[in-house]
């Protein structure tokens, strides 16, 4: 019991890099869905939206769209989605990620799903895709590269 | 043996634990390799499939086997927790097109019975499936094309068929 209570205590205390990508994305997720209900200026969120992604951060959502560059260009465009996000809440599920022999950067695949409430009936409706992810470490672990997945082509 | 242990445990205990730890190993292995529970949500399967409805997908349906026209499969994406569920209306090597709603397998069009007669015009260019794809859709044929996910899929991405 003492062992068992000591593994995970140091597990607690000294998060491999595997967990320390998971509760970062586990955070930006919270940070998307908080700006829904809390009194938060659009462009303070965007900003702390920003600081989980690098700078040249490239996002890729493939069907015929152009990939968006740069992290002020998305912090704009989520600036701007929000007063359109009260009705929608983010949810990820089988995040894995793969750490490169550097240590540096991981690889992450994970589902997002996309929640949308109808205000008028209350139903959800719910759109799921998967996404590949490039991150980098840099004293915090960054989004330097999203990529759509077509599951079906 | 007070009576409320006797009640617990059974006039066995040891018997009742073997029990328990026997019941609990089979429902270890059914749920993590035989079959996965799902609730779906959307109306992509609908009319066979309301949003909401509860069933299990059987993993071990295409270890041995082959997927059918027909199968109604769970389609993994990153994992297991979110799955797509789709009908499979083209196998490997096949060739697929459809045409103002009408599907078209091999130049020749489908019939699909369980699909409700309010279905839209849509149209979608012809592709031949390589020998490790099927092309899969949902029944909802009453939605905007831009709202539904179809298309080919990859034989390793199907995780089995529905049971019910």
């Amino acid at each position: 019991m003492i062992g068992l209570a000591g593994f995970f205590g140091l597990r607690a205390l000294y998060p491999n890099d595997e967990r320390l990508i998971n509760q970062r994305l586990f955070a930006l997720r919270d940070d998307v869905n908080s700006g829904a209900t809390e009194t938060f200026s659009s462009v303070a969120r965007a900003a702390q939206i920003g600081t989980f992604f690098t700078e040249d951060v490239v996002v890729d959502l493939g069907q015929g769209t152009a990939p968006i560059v740069g992290r002020e260009t998305l912090m704009g465009m989520a600036a701007r989605l929000e007063p359109r996000t009260t009705a929608f809440r983010l949810e990820l599920d089988d995040v894995g990620a793969r750490l490169a022999p550097d240590g540096r950067t991981a690889d992450v695949s994970l589902t997002v799903s996309f929640v949308l409430r109808t205000v008028s009936t209350g139903g959800e409706s719910v759109d799921a895709r998967e996404f590949s992810l490039g991150m980098t470490k840099d004293g915090v672990w960054r989004i330097a590269r999203v990529t759509a997945v077509d599951t079906l082509k | 043996m007070s009576l409320t242990a006797r009640v617990i445990f059974g006039p066995n205990p040891r018997r009742t634990a073997v029990r328990v730890l026997v019941l609990a190993g089979m429902s270890l292995i059914t749920f993590n390799w035989v079959l996965l529970p799902i609730r779906t949500q959307g109306i992509s399967m609908v009319p066979t499939y309301q949003s909401g409805k509860f069933t299990f997908v059987n993993r071990l349906a295409f270890a041995y086997g082959r997927p059918n026209r027909g199968d109604i499969v769970a389609i993994r994406l990153a994992g297991l927790h979110v799955v797509y569920v789709k009908r499979i209306i083209g196998l490997p090597g096949e060739r697929v097109e459809i045409i103002e709603g009408q599907v078209h397998v091999n130049g020749k069009p489908m019939l699909e019975r369980y699909v409700a007669a309010d279905r839209r015009p849509w149209n979608y260019a012809e592709v031949t499936l390589t020998p490790t794809e099927y092309f899969v859709i949902g029944d909802n044929r009453s939605m905007r094309v831009s709202d539904h996910d179809f298309g080919r899929v990859e034989r390793s991405r199907l995780v089995g068929r529905l049971l019910f």
